[in-house]
């Protein structure tokens, strides 16, 4: 039979496996074969798993004999910085090219338990580093709706993969944006949970006070199955959090209290900057307008640092990225190049098997963490950090949400920015305050730009506080109308 | 801002190869960088700095070796560049006189 992928969500296949339309087999059949037919153009996937089949087939097994759960049989991408044993994972970089993950990260083990398919792992700008997926080693992803466009990043891939109709979902990591901004790009929906919410086991870290791993999907309910099966405490990540670590925070929000809708917050004083499109802003609006009508209460919300965030985001991240990539030393795995003594091993083995953005990072790190400039730089981030975390806890004092767009611009053109890399960070300016603060953020389609003929996708940023993903949830779902 | 000196003194802290060609055009990304980053400088900081996100505490494990099967070791131990018998293989870094 032929499978309508197009109209496809995880509790929509989730029914079908279940009375039998289809099988897994059938269902990941589907995706290869629609993989096979755009992946040449679109490049979401490094690598399409041959055990995809084998999977599906055991995944049949678990459905008929009625055990099955909403996740049974459900294909899906991965991105390359997350292990699944026996398969490569080279974090789209030269060094990791032949590396094979010798153990499951704990998201894939808990996604394994669920019996989902892995059809491949995405590709992705090297080590998460950059907005674009322009920095893989291995070739741009491209926007499968529009291919002289780029898709996002650093989750490019994964994003690409679910808007193309490769995946029902895919996993993705966002250390200032990277599931986000690339969600938004390509019109489909992606979660960045609260800081701890998701284990980062066996996950290659980057800015390790930054990092979480999260769901893209097509719909807000298909990113919060998705987030439920991997979510929770982990005891080989010290830094998960359990039900009890918020729940003065999550018990202070305002809307649980009574029947009423949540309220949203705006911050009007961030959104004047003329670094945003036209486009954005009437998209941003329209939604605003949207949950008016639909009973939600618009309120607007002074953050009095919340311009600070993108330089505080890149002095703590480029210092995380350079004390993480020391481990790339061509000893223990990896590429390794010969040199004539041991530290030449360092030095020709990181230059040959890094890329350029991984490299300016690294330099970046050390320079703001090196004496005489710690305090000036590393110290005096942190301590922004803290303030610009009160203020969001004290605006949420007031509002249930806050909402801005997800990114400033819709998909730019591949090659656009890559020559200046500040213009590629300003990227990231709405979405690195959910990885400055450690608070949950989801980007959701809202609108079409049009340029040279094409409709571009617009996403819209709900933000709320800290172990707050309900919230989200039900105010997206609310927004797009879905299950 | 940033001389040749300082850029070469990072990568030797880096354990990083330059090629002279990409010098040039770093200084000038650094610059950039750099002169959007030290607005931070003009904040007048209200909290004390603190380096931690959240209610997250840092975690330390017991000071034990754990056990680890035959089989992960041996999975682990494959991804080694250059092995001698079980060991991982690395250069002399100690002369004899």
């Amino acid at each position: 039979m032929k499978i309508n992928l197009k109209d496809l969500t995880i509790l929509k296949a989730h029914e079908a496996l279940k009375r039998g339309d289809f099988t897994a087999v059938e269902l990941t059949q589907a995706y290869l074969d629609e993989i096979k037919k755009k992946n040449k153009d679109v490049n979401a996937y490094l690598e399409v798993f041959d055990v995809a089949i084998e999977s599906a087939k055991a995944a049949d097994k678990i459905i008929k004999s009625g055990k099955g759960g909403m996740l049974t049989g459900i294909p899906c991408g991965i991105k390359d910085n997350i292990l699944i044993q026996g398969q490569i994972a080279s974090a789209a970089s030269n060094i990791l090219q032949k590396y094979r993950a010798p153990y499951d990260a704990t998201v894939t083990s808990r996604l394994k338990a669920e019996g989902v398919v892995f059809l491949g792992r995405t590709n992705m700008d090297e080590f998460a580093m950059g907005g674009s997926t322009e920095n893989s080693a291995y070739g741009v992803t491209k926007n499968p709706l529009d291919l002289n466009r780029v898709a996002g990043g650093s989750s490019g891939g994964s994003a690409a993969a679910v808007a193309m109709d490769g995946a029902l979902f895919a996993l993705g990591s966002d250390t200032g944006g990277s599931i986000r901004q690339p969600a938004s790009f390509c019109g489909v929906v992606g979660l960045k949970p609260t800081y701890g919410a998701v284990s980062r086991y066996g996950v290659m870290a980057m800015g390790s006070s930054l990092d979480q791993i999260g769901p893209i999907g097509k719909t807000v309910s298909d990113c919060e199955i998705v987030f439920n099966a991997i979510r929770g405490k982990d005891i080989k990540d010290g830094t998960t959090i359990d039900e009890q670590t918020y729940k003065y925070q999550i018990s202070n929000i305002k809307y649980q209290s009574g029947d009423r809708k949540p309220t949203i917050g705006v911050p009007r004083h961030f959104l004047g900057g003329d670094g945003i499109d036209k486009s954005v802003m009437e998209a941003f609006e329209k939604s605003l307008v949207q949950f008016k009508e639909k009973g939600y209460e618009i309120k607007e919300v002074k953050l009095p640092n919340i311009s600070y965030a993108l330089m505080v985001y890149y002095i703590v991240m480029p210092a995380e990225v350079s004390s993480n990539m020391a481990r790339y030393d061509g000893m223990r795995f990896g590429l390794h190049v010969d040199g004539k003594d041991g530290i030449e091993d360092y030095f020709k083995t990181r230059k040959a098997g890094l890329g350029r953005e991984v490299i300016r990072r690294i330099l970046l790190g050390t320079y703001v963490l090196s004496s005489g400039y710690y305090d000036a730089y590393y110290n005096r981030a942190n301590a922004v950090r803290r303030m610009i975390t009160n203020d969001f806890l004290k605006a949420f004092e007031s509002v249930d949400l806050i909402a801005t767009p997800t990114a400033p611009s819709p998909a730019f053109k591949i090659g656009e920015k890559t020559s200046d890399p500040l213009s590629m960070y300003l990227e990231d300016i709405f979405t690195v305050t959910a990885n400055i603060t450690g608070m949950p953020a989801i980007s959701v389609p809202c609108g079409f730009a049009k340029k040279d003929g094409k409709d571009l996708p617009i996403g819209l940023q709900l933000t709320a506080t800290h172990g707050a993903e309900e919230t989200i949830f039900r105010a997206g779902k609310e927004f797009l109308g879905s299950e | 801002m940033i001389t040749i000196k300082e850029l070469e003194h990072l990568a030797v802290l880096s354990r990083i190869e330059l090629a002279e060609e990409d010098k040039k055009s770093l200084i000038k990304e650094f610059d950039s960088i750099l002169a959007y980053v030290d607005q931070l400088k003009k904040v007048k900081v209200s909290t004390a700095a603190e380096d931690r996100v959240g209610a997250v505490k840092n975690v330390s494990r017991r000071d034990l070796a754990e056990p680890i099967s035959k089989e992960d070791r041996d999975r682990l131990m494959a991804e080694a560049p250059e092995m001698v018998g079980e060991f991982v293989a690395v250069k002399k870094i100690i002369e004899q006189d």
